[in-house]
């Protein structure tokens, strides 16, 4: 067939859509629902794809985050020293320098230090959660400084009592003047603001994996002076009675050197942690692990959507093969006169196909903007990312020129399959 | 005649159903038409003239005999072929002028240019040769006109510009002043025989005896067969019997 001749079709095809506009449009209904599921599912499914992909580079693709969690059945030991009960658990020392000797996959790890001490300023009190971080932490969570500087090794060496905070903190803090400089007190000691980070706050998601509690503030300072400061002790009173615990190491970042040898290293550190904790006093996190968990989540999401798209475009094609069939009969006779005048079986069959699937483009078209609402209502109601790709657009398009010409096939086969004799006579 | 013959039905038979003991509607029809020819087929209802132009028209295929357009055999044609052959050798005239509602008079026309194969002219010549032959039946002022529009007459000249599109071999007209008042067939017929002083072979239906006498031949049929073939006065030495016949 020549250009000129599948031009005449195509144009056959549009002057038939708009000769009859309700019923192509009604015709189209559930064309357009089905595109507009697929448009949305592939665009919620691939935001998705990024927010999990964000996460773990949020998290880091080589980490390996270990926590310090309190076991469920708690054991009280008395130090001689003070001769107190107090809870000891968690990660140790001795861990982390046997994790770095024994361990080759391990690059590097870095200790946190969590600090449950209010922050204050002035008769004001927030419920932060303070953590002593190396500077290299920063860098690795993208911890930056919108304003201000973040701490470095000097602050480090020297155990400066500097910190980073969150503007959510300044704004709960009231501190109307410049917070860069402005001093905070943790706990009874003071420490200086040097900088406030850029990011309003981590994702739930980091925050869980970083063990980070439900406090909505952070406060980073050097892990030194954290150490050096507070130690390990933490002391907390509580209606008359005061909980005492120890925690060497509340969390490790475990570095593996590489992308593939984070499932060994982990399986290493679980070996290597449950010989020395008898009690499961610590938790593995691996983010790699929650991007696959994540995936197939998300793959079993994408399943539903697309049964659910399925489901239309099917109810779709058959409204199309519906009014086809109706479409036929009421022009019976143009199809006599068609024969008559020469046209081949072949003719008719791509004449009504060619109308068929430009019911499904023009529909699948209605169906991208359908889709494209769609997406940005459920943006704007939940929250969640959508990405739209412009091949989502022509695999919508080719989806449901697809599915109407598959409608329309038994229709336009029984109008190609019509004797001319009877298709004149037809009244 | 029959040396230059266009149409040539030789011993066909058209049965309906099972051949043995099918509904018998055409039996042994032998008639040769000549090119230029221009040829009354009248007879009652129920005679074969309908069958018979459905063969002529290739819509439909003898069940015995042979039927030759222009010296080719298309009994045996397959439907394809048959289309083909419709399409360029065939134009068709229709009592109820069987134009398409939704398309404007040029693009009916237009219609059977459409499915000329491998020479297929472009749109802008089909165009142009639509409204060529709108303007030789008087309707260049009509183009973008729908049927609807239209009066009877000027449909069924609409209708024979169209028959006219891709220059047939053969004319079939059924009937075509049926549905028509006595002046617009009047001018449908002049048309016609214009075409027939043109060369155009041209066979037609008619039950109009007044129509039936002025042709130069008739061929009449009675219980599928041909019951009387020539010029319509000869037969019978008088115009009545070309009444007597087309009843």
């Amino acid at each position: 067939m020549g250009l000129d001749a599948l031009f005449d079709l195509l144009r056959l095809g549009f002057e038939n859509l708009l000769r009859n506009k309700l019923r192509s449009f009604l015709t189209m209904l559930g064309m357009i629902f089905g595109v507009g599921s697929v448009i949305a599912m592939l665009s919620v499914g691939a935001g998705a794809r990024k927010e999990i992909l964000e996460r773990i580079q949020s998290l880091g693709i080589t980490n390996i985050i270990v926590n310090s969690v309190k076991p469920p059945a708690e054991t009280k030991t008395e130090t001689q020293a003070e001769q107190r009960w107090m809870d000891k658990y968690g990660l140790t020392f001795d861990d982390r320098e046997l994790l770095d000797a024994t361990c080759p996959s391990i690059d590097r790890v870095l200790p946190v230090n969590l600090v449950k001490q209010p922050v204050w300023r002035g008769s004001r009190r927030v419920d932060a959660s303070v953590f002593g971080v190396l500077p290299e932490h920063l860098a690795m969570f993208h911890l930056e400084a919108g304003r201000g500087r973040v701490f470095n090794e000097l602050d480090a060496v020297e155990c400066k009592q500097v910190c980073l905070v969150r503007q959510g903190l300044v704004d709960e803090l009231q501190l109307l003047e410049d917070p860069i400089g402005a001093r905070v007190n943790v706990g009874r000691e003071s420490f200086e603001i040097v900088g406030v980070l850029a990011d309003q706050a981590f994702r739930s998601h980091t925050q869980k994996a970083l063990a980070i509690d439900g406090r909505t503030q952070e406060v980073y300072v050097p892990y030194t002076t954290s150490m050096r400061t507070f130690g390990t002790m933490t002391f907390v009173q509580k209606a008359g009675s005061e909980e005492r615990t120890m925690v060497e190491l509340d969390q490790m970042i475990v570095v593996a050197k590489s992308a593939d040898l984070v499932r060994p290293t982990a399986r290493i550190i679980a070996n290597v942690l449950e010989r020395s904790h008898k009690r499961k006093d610590y938790e593995i996190v691996v983010p790699l692990e929650l991007l696959q968990q994540s995936e197939r989540t998300q793959a079993v999401f994408n399943a539903v959507m697309l049964v659910i798209a399925a489901i239309s475009l099917l109810v779709g094609g058959i409204g199309i093969a519906n009014i086809m069939l109706a479409t036929i009969t009421e022009r019976t006779r143009e199809i006599g006169v068609r024969r008559a005048m020469g046209a081949r079986r072949r003719d008719i069959l791509l004449q009504f196909l060619t109308e068929t699937a430009t019911i499904g483009v023009v529909g699948g078209l209605f169906g991208c903007l359908f889709g494209l609402a769609a997406i940005r209502a459920v943006v704007l109601y939940t929250g969640w990312q959508a990405v739209i790709e412009p091949h989502f657009v022509i695999v919508a398009l080719a989806i449901s020129g697809g599915v109407a010409i598959l409608a329309g096939l038994y229709p336009a086969r029984r109008a190609a399959a019509m004797d001319p004799i009877g298709a004149l006579r037809y009244q | 005649m029959s040396g230059d013959a266009i149409v040539r039905l030789s011993g066909v038979g058209k049965v309906y159903g099972d051949p043995a003991h099918g509904l018998v509607v055409l039996r042994a029809v032998d008639v040769a038409i000549a090119r230029g020819e221009f040829v009354g087929l009248v007879g009652a209802s129920g005679s074969g003239k309908t069958t018979m132009m459905n063969i002529l028209g290739c819509l439909d295929r003898p069940t015995t005999g042979t039927y030759a357009l222009a010296g080719e055999d298309v009994s045996k044609l397959d439907d394809d072929r048959l289309s083909d052959l419709r399409n360029r050798a065939i134009g068709f005239v229709f009592q109820s002028f069987q134009l398409i509602p939704e398309l404007t008079v040029r693009e009916n026309v237009e219609l059977p240019l459409g499915y000329v194969r491998g020479a297929r002219a472009t749109r802008a010549k089909r165009r142009a040769r639509a409204e060529e032959l709108l303007a030789s039946v008087g309707l260049a002022q009509r183009l973008g006109h729908k049927p609807a529009q239209l009066s009877g007459g000027e449909c069924q000249r609409v209708a024979i510009a169209r028959a006219l599109a891709n220059e047939p071999a053969l004319i079939l007209a059924d009937e075509p002043t049926g549905n028509l008042d006595t002046k617009s067939g009047e001018d449908v017929m002049q048309i016609l025989f214009g075409l027939h002083a043109a060369g155009r072979t041209i066979v037609m239906v008619t039950h109009n005896p007044e129509i039936a006498a002025r042709l130069p031949r008739v061929v009449a049929m009675g219980d599928g067969r041909v019951v009387r073939d020539g010029p319509p006065r000869k037969l019978a030495g008088s115009a009545a019997i070309g009444a007597e016949e087309a009843s």
